[in-house]
């Protein structure tokens, strides 16, 4: 142990804004005072070049400005995860991209110092100004542990700041020390103590133990400490092998529940807001190319991307609750066996779970799986999942084949969620065979204290996952929202000679005085002409390139436009069947039943049924199996940082839905269904 | 005496010893504690088992526990810290 002479103290002047770097154990309570000291004026990025998320807020010191940088939770420096190491990098100025931080913030959890104050000991040594914040004092005390502070300042030379970042005691301090710090007039935040423990013999990290628990010992009076009795209470039960099973599927069908009928309410407002303005705009606008565009493609595309916000908002906050009380690490724990072996982690849950809402915040929660290999196969499976845009699709396809009988409808539907769970998880069985071998990491993870969950964290997280689905999901959504209008939209044609027949019937109709079959008429030749014009459009001729390759499957060139249209969202298949049998556009107050009946009388060139059970089976398979959700592989492409993964993504699901519908299709025939 | 970390009896103290491979899982086990002259607590046995080291819980699986050797304390030594023996 030796004192450092290191006195150049922080220079003052400088030319951009003073960088402080936020560093800190998981648990350690560094999210919420991150959140307390910047509010709601934080970015989330990434690292350049990575998939580690890199959290950036600003703070008002007096007349200075702060840029605070949340780095990854850590345990050390020296670890070999990815987080841990590109931590250590930014501390030290290794990123080309982002400049050395002037200062660290280490954030220290009172109520177990000892563990924290090794990733203390390492901070100390490296050449950066630091500052100590012993968070969670109020717990601490609350434990019975006794801190001294003035002992703890001694031991590490540094300045250590007690706060409670949860209640904001000792924020304003803090702000002030920081004040200190910023403005160069804290010589102790360089000279201070340097463990110096890097390079001896044994286990490395033997003598940097000895420091933490020499100075923890030194520090803390914890005689009368009894904090995990309630801990280990709750733990016996949610940590069993069978009780913990139950208590884990009790809570994710309460999560899902909480889910499902929580966002119906706001979905449907959605949905009505956007039909509302939708329709307000065809009135104020003449009929042509730009009505047709703001209502067909951009109004229908950003309702499309909006109407999944109540579900991912309501999930993120509770996932971040769970997260917070430290029930989500005893979910992983107890998964951890399942999930093994399949070739998941335990916490692949967390993203399994929340696909069954959108694959995109599923693939942006995977980042609580820290290792790269069990994210990637995590990530590459996810989307397998029934995501609230295949179920309108399950819905018209159970309507089709058992229109009589709730009770079949509700077995396929279930049958369909559990093809797609099972579908991933033999996936990952067979990545972990061939692709990406080795299977998952060995389970090492800690099961913190049970705490009460702070709102604030939860609803900054919320907001935090809404904006990023917005931006990256909106955005390619409403791109290929567009393109696909486009296509469906051109080359334009005359409208049929029986539309103009319609049409001219209404005129007369209209000289009559009979408005009501004016009406009708008029309605018939619009559904004609927007028939007519999908057919003979791009996308229509698309329909008939591709109806040699879907024939197998029991597809028609129509149900092939409906296909290629769901690649902006899967449920656009039902509008777009409905305006290519010339049922007219699904706007709310046509009931789906006149849908449902066109289709079922549908007929091929032969004079056969279309949708006959075989048909619609094959065809429900494909949508259970088929990556269709560009925005999906969009996000995979940002979270694994190649387009290696994503082109994969959708070779192989799209290859699994051609194989599986076409088994599904030519079994049933064989069996007499079709 | 030295015994598999996954055998060791339940609210048994004991010292880490010996690990007996040298990877980037064991790396990050010593970072979380499970190093060399560390006392460890088994709170829960079975695949993955509980354990208390430095303070804190930490469920692990049986195949890493499997990797270390500790040797337990005797009932009058385990108030000792280990860094505190002569």
């Amino acid at each position: 142990m030796s004192r450092s002479r290191n006195t150049a103290a922080v220079s003052p002047h400088r030319h951009h804004a003073f960088t402080l770097a936020l560093v800190g154990n998981p648990n350690s309570g560094k999210t919420t005072l991150f959140n307390a000291l910047t509010g709601l004026r934080a970015k989330t990025a990434n690292f350049a070049g990575t998939t580690v998320e890199r959290k950036v807020g600003r703070l008002r010191l007096g007349d200075q400005q702060v840029v605070l940088v949340d780095l990854p939770g850590l345990y050390s420096l020296n670890s070999s995860s990815p987080d841990e190491r590109l931590a250590s990098d930014v501390l030290q100025g290794r990123l080309a991209e982002h400049p050395a931080p002037d200062a660290a913030l280490v954030v220290v959890d009172a109520t177990n110092l000892e563990r924290n104050l090794f990733l203390v000991s390492q901070l100390l040594e490296l050449d950066c100004p630091v500052i100590v914040a012993l968070n969670m004092m109020d717990m601490a005390r609350r434990d019975g542990i006794e801190l001294d502070v003035e002992q703890l300042r001694a031991e590490l030379g540094c300045v250590v700041m007690p706060v409670s970042a949860r209640s904001g005691a000792g924020l304003a301090e803090l702000k002030r020390e920081l004040a200190r710090l910023v403005g160069g007039a804290m010589p102790e935040s360089v000279a201070h103590r340097k463990p110096e423990c890097g390079n001896c013999s044994g286990c490395s990290f033997q003598a940097r133990y000895d420091w933490t628990e020499e100075v923890s010992t030194r520090v803390m009076d914890a005689e009368s400490s009894r904090r995990s009795a309630w801990t280990e209470k709750i733990d016996e039960v949610v940590t069993h092998p069978v009780a913990g099973v139950a208590v884990f599927l009790m809570v994710m069908m309460a999560l899902f529940a909480l889910i499902f009928w929580a966002a119906k309410i706001p979905m449907d407002l959605i949905d009505h807001l956007f039909a509302t303005v939708g329709t307000g705009v065809t009135a104020l606008l003449p009929d042509g190319d730009l009505q047709s565009m703001l209502v067909n493609g951009v109004i229908a595309g950003v309702g499309g991307i909006l109407i999944f916000l109540p579900q991912i908002c309501i999930l993120f906050f509770a996932l971040s609750l769970l997260e917070d009380t430290g029930y989500l690490a005893r979910a992983a724990f107890v998964m951890d066996k399942v999930m093994r072996r399949f070739g998941l982690p335990g916490k692949a849950f967390v993203p399994m779970l929340s696909a069954h809402a959108c694959a995109i915040p599923a693939i942006l929660s995977a980042r609580v799986i820290e290792n790269p290999r069990d994210r990637l196969v995590t990530i590459l499976i996810t989307p397998l999942m029934t995501c609230s845009a295949r179920i309108p699709v399950y819905a018209m396809v159970t309507a089709l084949i058992f229109p009589q009988s709730p009770l079949k409808a509700a077995l396929v539907f279930t049958g369909a969620y559990a093809i797609g769970i099972l579908a991933a998880l033999g996936c990952a069985l067979l990545f972990k065979h061939t692709l990406l071998p080795g299977g998952t990491k060995p389970l090492m993870i800690e099961l913190p204290p049970y705490r009460l969950p702070g709102l604030r964290v939860a609803l900054l997280h919320t907001l935090d996952r809404a904006k990023m689905f917005v931006k990256q999901a909106g955005t390619v959504i409403l791109v290929i929202s567009l393109a696909l209008w486009a296509l469906s939209h051109y080359p334009q044609s005359a409208p049929p000679a029986p539309a103009l027949a319609l049409q001219a019937q209404a005129a007369q109709l209209d000289q009559a005085g009979d408005a009501a079959q004016a009406g009708a008429a008029r309605a018939a030749a619009n559904r004609l002409t927007a028939q007519y014009s999908l057919q003979h459009s791009f996308a229509g001729q698309i329909g008939h390139a591709i109806e040699p390759l879907i024939r197998p499957l029991g597809y028609d060139w129509q149900i092939g436009i409906g296909i290629f249209s769901s690649f902006a969202a899967r449920e656009v298949i039902v509008s777009t069947l409905a305006i290519v049998y010339g049922v007219g556009e699904d706007t709310g107050d046509t009931p789906r039943t006149s849908l449902y009946d066109t289709l079922r009388r549908a007929q091929r060139t032969d004079g056969s049924p279309v949708f006959t059970t075989a048909t619609c089976l094959s065809l429900l398979v494909f949508y259970i199996l088929a990556a269709q959700c560009l925005s999906t592989q969009v996000v995979v492409r940002r979270e694994t940082n190649s387009w290696k993964w994503p082109l994969f993504q959708i070779a192989y699901m799209s290859g699994l839905a051609y194989v599986a519908a076409l088994l599904t299709y030519q079994t049933l025939r064989w069996l007499g269904c079709a | 005496m030295l015994v598999r970390l996954d055998q060791l009896p339940p609210n048994q103290c004991a010292v880490v010893r010996h690990i007996a491979i040298d990877d980037e899982e064991t790396q990050r086990l010593k970072t979380l504690g499970v190093c060399l002259g560390r006392r460890v607590e088994i709170i829960k046995r079975g695949d993955p088992l509980i354990l208390r080291v430095f303070g804190s819980r930490l469920g692990l699986a049986a195949s890493l526990a499997c990797q270390v050797q500790v040797e337990v304390c005797q009932p009058d030594q385990c108030v000792l810290r280990e860094n505190d023996r002569p």
